[in-house]
């Protein structure tokens, strides 16, 4: 065993921490540190173009198609410096989802024709998954999509389709087959946003964001080559993509940012004539949320460096998800709870993000953000695979129950 | 990083496995337990295997192995729930000689890492005391200055691993210098010894006047504090390690009996609310076994880096192990309150290892200390 980072790690952090420093506008920092679901597509935009131009637009890509070949240190340290900064964590459903299946399963063509712009920041992908009868129960998922000569015809409906309205194309699962068992008769098609008969309705977010989306197909229809791989295979490849993500799902960097923030907050704001942090209560409860997130860091380090484990990975992978999504309510709840009665004002979009000496005095630059980051926290047990799912996961890998 | 075993690290693993396996049956460790609460041939066993030398310096005849090589022996001997003073004599009272630091004990050091290392002899830390919790200094128990030597007077209580020592290490405050820790031999000491819910031997010790050369005396003024503090923050950790593998033997254990127990019909693992507590277990063990490894990451490093990361595992320790203990016995109803069936023997022994050496909440209070001197 050796558990230290090696000199050339620790030297690479150092340069992902002055690149941002440098490069990363003031402005825009703030606006991700307040956050926004979703963020200002400008913003986006700005932000992918500004990683690219460094050659880190997509360091988990294959270095022939702009990857960095960094080692999987590397990586967890520059999303460490990238959330240290106040920098922005998105685009998922392109740079994550569409990009290694397309890597993987994708037609040269379809390479050429999508990764460039997505990696520029060009282009933005929502994601078709789940509709209002498939959530947890994927399989069960009905959007049709049928051949008529050289084009898919696609009729269904779609919902809690992240980034909708600012995306340029959509990932769906639809089925092509209905005659064979579930799982088997879905496929991967690509489908512009702005396709004739597909229309997109907002979902307002408990916190008040539009991220979230209903898609509704009415004789959509694609070209033929816009399926990926084979037909019958997007469960597979579903699967593929999860394989490939195995820690992103405990949300490690994001927890302990958001415990920064929490920390920060309980710093500046009095309880009893004393600082918040230094109020026993708050401090033992502060300080055993980030024993938990502690354990987490090494739990995702273990995975990443490999360990030979005992345990079934994907059962592990699970544990990932259960620990991480509970304490992203944990530590946005801590920061709900540091700021008292500051944190029942309802900000709206955008607002907040200047806030003059005047006005500070009542209303610190560290309110705003945080509240509806806490309500719409509520989702992280949710998406991805509820808790339940993971538990059942787990049960079934890891003790064959 | 790399967080896998070397070849020699699995071999240790795989010998310590093997030993638990096949000569430290739950029957066998019952007998054990019954009978005075350690087991000399196991004992003889444990040197034998080198397990009492991994931490101790090449220079004193140990194997100067890093900490991980403990870790893993400790483990290993938690999902057994092995009965010998592995972690009070093996680890805790082994650092504090090795790192003794008072000139007139150097010559001591030697003979008496030997001794441990070769199982021969066995020394136990007697620092609680009724009127403390687990503080380390403030103690009532005095040592007082007399010609050359000192005089210590004072009650200890809860001295782990009591039962088998032959020497003692008594911390006692020194007037004007703080805490300082003294060799007593163990036959110069009124000892009242009990058995703790775990099988293992405590005990109380009185000291009445007692006389100690001045090459007693293992700490300098002044640094009594701190070296005992490290000493036990690797005792801690090996305590972690040891709670880890009682965990693992329990969702083992549990896991099992899910598959075999018929109630309803069927077996009751087929039931979703027991599958997903099942689920739960493992994601308090699986994140038990990363704080291990972070507490192993900064044993080395600052004192306060080190007091953090011990102090996480530690509070970790006490959540996870009740949780998972607990749960266990749940799991199995009635048979899980038992005497006679396994589970609850783990229960006792995650019970013991909260409390000893600092228990959560205290851990928690040193942890909130040790971020502040870190920031």
């Amino acid at each position: 065993m050796r558990f230290d980072f090696s000199p050339e790690d620790e030297a690479f952090r150092a340069e992902v921490r002055a690149f941002f420093r440098e490069h990363l506008p003031s402005d825009m920092a703030r606006r991700f540190h307040i956050g926004a679901h979703p963020p200002e597509r400008r913003d986006v935009k700005a932000f992918q173009a500004l990683l690219h131009s460094r050659g880190w637009g997509a360091p988990h890509w294959p270095q022939e198609w702009g990857g960095t070949g960094w080692t999987p240190m590397q990586k967890h340290l520059f999303m460490e410096e990238l959330y240290n900064a106040d920098g922005l964590d998105y685009g998922w459903q392109g740079l994550h989802m569409v990009a290694p299946v397309l890597l993987e399963f994708g037609t040269e063509a379809q390479k050429q024709r999508f990764l460039p712009p997505m990696i520029r920041g060009d282009e933005f992908w929502a994601q078709g998954f789940s509709e209002p009868g498939a959530g947890s129960d994927l399989a069960n998922l009905r959007t049709q999509a049928q051949l008529d000569g050289d084009e898919w015809v696609v009729n269904g409906q779609k919902i809690w389709t992240s980034d909708s309205a600012m995306s340029e194309w959509g990932f769906f699962l639809v089925r092509t087959d209905p005659s064979v068992k579930p799982q088997r008769g879905i496929s991967c098609l690509l489908i512009p946003m702005n396709a004739a008969g597909l229309s997109i309705r907002p979902i307002v977010s408990i916190e008040g964001g539009t991220g979230l989306n209903e898609v509704f197909l009415d004789n959509v229809r694609v070209p033929r080559d816009h399926l990926v791989g084979e037909a019958g295979m997007g469960w597979t490849y579903a699967k593929y993509l999860l394989e490939k993500e195995r820690t992103s799902s405990a949300f490690l960097y994001f927890n302990k940012r958001e415990l920064e923030k929490a920390r920060e907050i309980a710093r500046r704001q009095m309880a009893g004539g004393v600082a918040l942090i230094d109020a026993p209560a708050f401090a033992n409860k502060l300080a055993r949320v980030e024993v938990d997130v502690l354990a987490l860091e090494y739990s995702v380090l273990r995975v990443l460096s490999n360990e030979k484990n005992r345990q079934n990975l994907d059962a592990v992978v699970s544990a990932l998800k259960l620990r991480g999504s509970a304490l992203q309510q944990l530590v946005t709840d801590l920061q709900v709870e540091a700021l008292g009665l500051h944190a029942l004002r309802y900000w709206a979009h955008g607002e907040g993000e200047v806030i003059d000496a005047d006005e500070a005095v009542r209303w610190p630059d560290f309110v705003p953000g945080r509240t509806a980051g806490a309500l719409i926290a509520r989702a992280s047990t949710i998406y991805g695979g509820s808790q339940e799912v993971q538990k059942n996961i787990i049960a079934k890998l890891a003790f064959s129950l | 990083m790399d967080f896998n075993l070397t070849d020699e690290q699995q071999m240790l693993r795989d010998a310590a496995a093997r030993f638990v396996r096949e000569q430290y049956s739950f029957e066998e460790r019952r007998h054990v337990a019954a009978a005075s609460g350690w087991s000399p041939e196991r004992w003889a066993q444990y040197a034998e295997m080198g397990w009492l030398a991994l931490g101790i310096p090449e220079a004193h005849g140990g194997l100067g192995c890093s900490f991980v090589e403990t870790a893993i022996v400790a483990e290993e001997l938690g999902r057994g729930l092995a009965l010998e003073p592995f972690i009070e004599c093996g680890v805790l009272a082994a650092r504090l000689i090795e790192t003794a630091d008072a000139a007139a004990f150097a010559d001591k050091r030697g003979e008496l890492l030997e001794g441990i290392a070769n199982g021969s002899l066995q020394v136990a830390l007697a620092h609680s005391e009724p009127g403390n919790r687990f503080e380390l200094d403030g103690l009532g128990t005095t040592a007082r200055a007399e010609g050359a030597g000192f005089v210590l007077d004072g009650v200890k209580m809860m001295v782990p691993a009591l039962g088998a020592a032959d020497q003692l290490i008594v911390s006692a405050t020194v007037q004007g210098q703080g805490v300082a820790l003294f060799l007593v031999p163990r036959d110069a000491v009124t000892v009242h010894l009990y058995p703790l819910i775990d099988g293992t031997r405590a005990g109380d010790v009185e000291l009445r006047s007692v006389f100690v050369g001045p090459e007693a005396r293992l700490t300098s003024p002044g640094t009594g504090v701190a070296l005992l503090e490290e000493a036990l923050d690797r005792a801690a950790l090996a305590q972690v390690a040891h709670a880890l593998g009682c965990m693992e033997a329990v969702l083992e254990i549990t896991s099992e009996y899910l598959k075999t127990r018929q109630q309803f019909g069927q077996a009751i693992g087929k039931f979703q609310a027991l599958q997903h507590r099942m689920a739960e277990m493992f994601v308090e063990v699986q994140e038990t076994r990363s704080i291990l490894y972070r507490g192993m990451a900064h044993l080395e490093g600052s004192a306060s880096a080190r007091k953090q990361a011990v102090s996480a595992a530690k509070v970790m320790l006490g959540s996870a192990g009740r949780f998972v203990g607990g749960q266990g016995i749940q799991l199995h109803g009635g048979i899980g309150v038992t005497d006679e069936y396994q589970i609850g023997h783990y229960y006792k022994r995650l019970l013991v290892l909260d409390k000893l050496c600092g228990d959560s909440d205290w851990h928690l209070g040193r942890f909130i200390a040790a971020q502040k001197e870190t920031a």
